[in-house]
C-alpha cells in the first residue's frame, strides 16, 4: 500500500468534517444559539425547546411555547412562510405573538438564516408538551388587540448598514440587533412595553439600559461601555466565560453567556464587540482613590473592612474570579447608575453551577443587615474609591431601589 | 494597619472593649482574642459552613453567620453564640448537661472527625429558633431541614445522619411543627 492511501483518507475526513459542520442543521443550530432561544423556551429543569418557562409582566404572566416539531403541541404544522411570518412579524397560527416573543428584533433577521433555522426546528425530535395557559388581564388577553399594538411600535425599517463601517461592524449590527436580540432587555420601554427607539430610528435611548427583573440590564452603548472600562479583551473573556477582571455577569446576562454567546465562533464574537464598542476611544484606567473615600466615607470603608473585604480583598482586589471578583476597577462601580452595586448588596446572589468543574460562588444579602444610610456609604466608599463616580448616592436612592425590589419579591435573601 | 475597638456579647459574657485589628476575622477573634477553639475553619472562602456562629438579630430571632469571611467589625455590639454556647453549665462552667441537638448528633453517630459538627450545631440550632416563631406543616419538614442545611460540607458524608438527628429533634419538641387539622 501505498503512503497516499491513507493521506487521501485523512483528507477525505477532514472534508466530510467541514461538510457537516456547513449542513443546513448545524447552520440552524448556531443561529438557534446566536438567537438564544432555548433561554426562554425552555422551562426550568424542562427540556429544551418544549416551552413553558413564565415571564411576569405587568399584564399578567405569559409562558413561552414548545417549538419542537410536535404537530399537536408545537410547531409541526408550520411551513417555513408561516414560521417567516411568526419571527418576523409575530404572526403565529393560533393568532399575533405577545412581543414577549422578540419579533420586534427577529424582523431583522435574513430569510436565509430563517430558512436554516425552521431546517433545525423541524429536524429536532418531536416533543408532546402543552406549557401553561396564559394568565393575562383584560384587554391584554385579547390577541387581535396585538394588531393594534404592532401597528404603533412594530417598526418596518431594515436594518440601518451606514456607509463607512467595516464588514465586521456590519456583521455585528446584524448579530446585536437581529438574532441577538440584545436590545429588548437592553433598551428602556414606553408604558406598552415597546422599546423606546430602535436601530433604525437613530434614537439615543436604543441600548442605553433598563431595570429588568430587579436588575440594571446595563447601558451598552459605546461610551457607556468605554465608561465602565471595557474594552475588547475583557469582552471576548467576559462573553466566554461570564466573568472577567471589569466583572462577572449573574441573572438572565449569565445565561446568555451560557446557552448563547460562549457557543459562537470567536469571530462573530468579535464582530459583537466591534459594533458595541463601535469607534469609541478607550478611557485610562480609573486612578485608585482610596484615601480619598476612606476620609469622606468613614462609615462606609469600615463596613467594606466588615462585611466585604474578607472575600473581595482589603484593596478591592478580589480573590479569584470564580470567587469574588476584584471591586477595584468593576464596572458596576464606574457605570452612571448605582442600581446594580446597590441591588447586589440588598439582594445577594446565588451560586451557579455551569458544570461539575465550573462553578461560583454566591454572595449573602444585606438588606436585613444594613439599612439605607449605611448601603449608601458603602456604594459611595467603593464608587469614588474604585469606580472615579461622578454622584453620590443617598440614601433616598437606596430606599428607593429597595422598595421596588421588596415590591417585586426580590428581597428574600437569607443566606449570611 | 488600623485598629478597631470591639465589644459584643459572646455565649452571655460581655467581651471587650479589645483593640483588635480591622482585618481580623471573626474566626481568628474567637480562636486568638477568646481562646474559644471550637468554631472551626474548613475551606476559608465560606463555602463548607464549618465555621458559622449564630448571631442574634435586633428583633430576637436567630441567624448563621460565616466567620471565616466576614471581619471582627461586623459583630461588633452583637450577641453571638459558638459551639460553646449552647450546653448547660455549671457555676464552675463544667458542661452539665448538652442542648438536645448536640445530645441527638451523638446518639445518632452524626460525625466522624467531627469538623463540620459545630457549624451543623449552629445551623439547626437556628432552624429550631425559626420553627419556633413559624412551625412548619409536618409534610414540609423535610424540605425544611434540606433547604437550612444543604450547603454544609461533612467530607465523612454524615449527611443522613445529621439528617435524621435534627428531624428527631424537631419531632420530638413540641410547637416546631404545625399539628394536624
Amino acid at each position: 500500500m501505498s503512503m497516499r492511501t491513507p493521506l487521501c483518507l485523512l483528507l477525505a475526513l477532514c472534508f466530510a468534517q467541514w461538510a457537516v459542520a456547513q449542513t443546513e442543521f448545524e447552520r440552524g443550530r448556531y443561529l438557534a444559539a446566536a438567537g438564544d432561544c432555548v433561554a426562554c423556551h425552555t422551562a426550568a429543569n424542562g427540556r429544551p425547546f418544549t416551552g413553558g418557562r413564565p415571564f411576569v409582566t405587568p399584564f399578567g404572566t405569559l409562558y413561552s411555547t414548545n417549538i419542537t416539531p410536535d404537530e399537536k403541541t408545537g410547531i409541526g404544522q408550520y411551513t417555513l412562510e408561516q414560521f417567516t411570518a411568526s419571527m418576523h412579524r409575530g404572526k403565529g397560527l393560533h393568532g399575533n405573538l405577545y412581543p414577549a416573543m422578540p419579533y420586534t428584533s427577529y424582523r431583522l433577521v435574513s430569510d436565509e438564516d430563517i430558512a436554516a433555522l425552521f431546517h433545525y426546528f423541524m429536524n429536532l425530535p418531536a416533543v408532546e408538551n402543552s406549557p401553561p395557559a396564559n394568565r393575562l388581564m383584560f384587554p391584554a388577553n385579547l390577541r387581535f388587540g396585538l394588531s393594534f399594538w404592532n401597528w404603533l411600535y412594530l417598526d418596518d425599517e431594515p436594518l440601518a448598514q451606514p456607509e463607512g463601517k467595516s464588514a465586521e461592524w456590519q456583521r455585528g449590527n446584524y448579530l446585536v440587533n437581529a438574532l441577538g436580540h440584545c436590545g429588548e432587555c437592553h433598551t428602556p420601554r414606553n408604558f406598552a412595553f415597546a422599546m423606546k427607539g430602535a436601530p433604525s430610528m437613530g434614537s439615543d435611548e436604543y441600548l442605553a439600559g433598563n431595570v429588568l427583573e430587579g436588575w440594571d440590564a446595563v447601558d451598552i452603548r459605546p461610551h457607556a461601555l468605554r465608561r465602565q472600562g471595557w474594552d475588547r479583551a475583557h469582552l471576548q473573556e467576559l462573553f466566554t466565560t461570564g466573568s472577567s477582571e471589569r466583572g462577572t455577569l449573574f441573572g438572565e446576562m449569565y445565561r446568555v453567556v451560557d446557552h448563547s454567546l460562549r457557543h459562537l465562533s470567536g469571530d462573530d464574537r468579535n464582530a459583537i464587540i466591534t459594533y458595541l464598542l463601535d469607534e469609541s476611544e478607550p478611557l485610562p484606567a480609573v486612578p485608585n482613590n482610596t484615601g480619598a473615600a476612606s476620609e469622606r466615607f468613614p462609615q462606609g470603608r469600615g463596613d467594606f473592612v466588615a462585611y466585604c473585604a474578607g472575600c473581595h480583598g482589603r484593596g478591592g482586589g478580589g480573590i479569584t474570579l470564580a470567587f469574588a471578583p476584584a471591586m477595584a476597577s468593576n464596572s458596576s462601580l464606574r457605570a452612571d447608575s448605582a442600581h446594580n452595586a446597590v441591588a447586589v448588596i440588598l439582594r445577594g446572589l446565588p451560586a451557579q453551577r455551569r458544570d461539575r468543574i465550573q462553578a461560583r460562588a454566591g454572595m449573602p444579602s444585606f438588606h436585613r443587615e444594613l439599612d439605607d444610610e449605611r448601603v449608601a456609604g458603602l456604594v459611595n466608599f467603593m464608587r469614588t474609591a474604585w469606580g472615579g463616580a461622578r454622584q453620590e448616592v443617598t440614601a433616598a436612592d437606596v430606599a428607593e431601589i429597595r422598595r421596588a425590589l421588596d415590591d417585586e419579591g426580590y428581597l428574600t435573601g437569607n443566606d449570611q | 494597619m488600623g485598629k478597631i475597638s470591639v465589644t459584643m456579647v459572646v455565649n452571655g459574657d460581655k467581651v471587650g472593649p479589645m483593640e483588635v485589628s480591622e482585618y481580623t476575622s471573626m474566626l481568628d477573634f474567637l480562636h486568638e482574642y477568646l481562646n474559644l477553639t471550637g468554631t472551626k475553619l474548613g475551606c476559608g472562602i465560606g463555602v463548607c459552613r464549618a465555621c458559622e456562629v449564630v448571631v442574634e438579630r435586633d428583633d430576637g430571632s436567630l441567624e448563621v453567620v460565616r466567620s471565616c469571611i466576614n471581619n471582627v467589625g461586623r459583630f461588633i455590639d452583637k450577641k453571638v453564640t459558638t459551639v460553646e454556647g449552647h450546653a448547660r453549665r455549671n457555676a464552675d462552667g463544667e458542661i452539665e448537661q448538652l442542648a438536645p441537638i448536640q445530645q441527638a448528633f451523638l446518639e445518632h453517630f452524626s460525625f466522624q472527625c467531627g469538623w463540620c459538627t459545630p457549624g451543623f450545631v449552629n445551623a439547626a440550632m437556628v432552624l429550631i429558633d425559626r420553627l419556633k416563631r413559624e412551625p412548619v406543616a409536618a409534610e414540609d419538614l423535610e424540605a425544611t431541614i434540606s433547604e437550612a442545611l444543604q450547603h454544609h460540607i461533612c467530607r465523612c458524608t454524615g449527611y443522613v445522619r445529621y439528617f435524621r438527628a435534627v428531624k428527631d429533634v424537631i419531632e420530638s419538641t413540641p410547637g416546631l411543627v404545625k399539628s394536624e387539622g
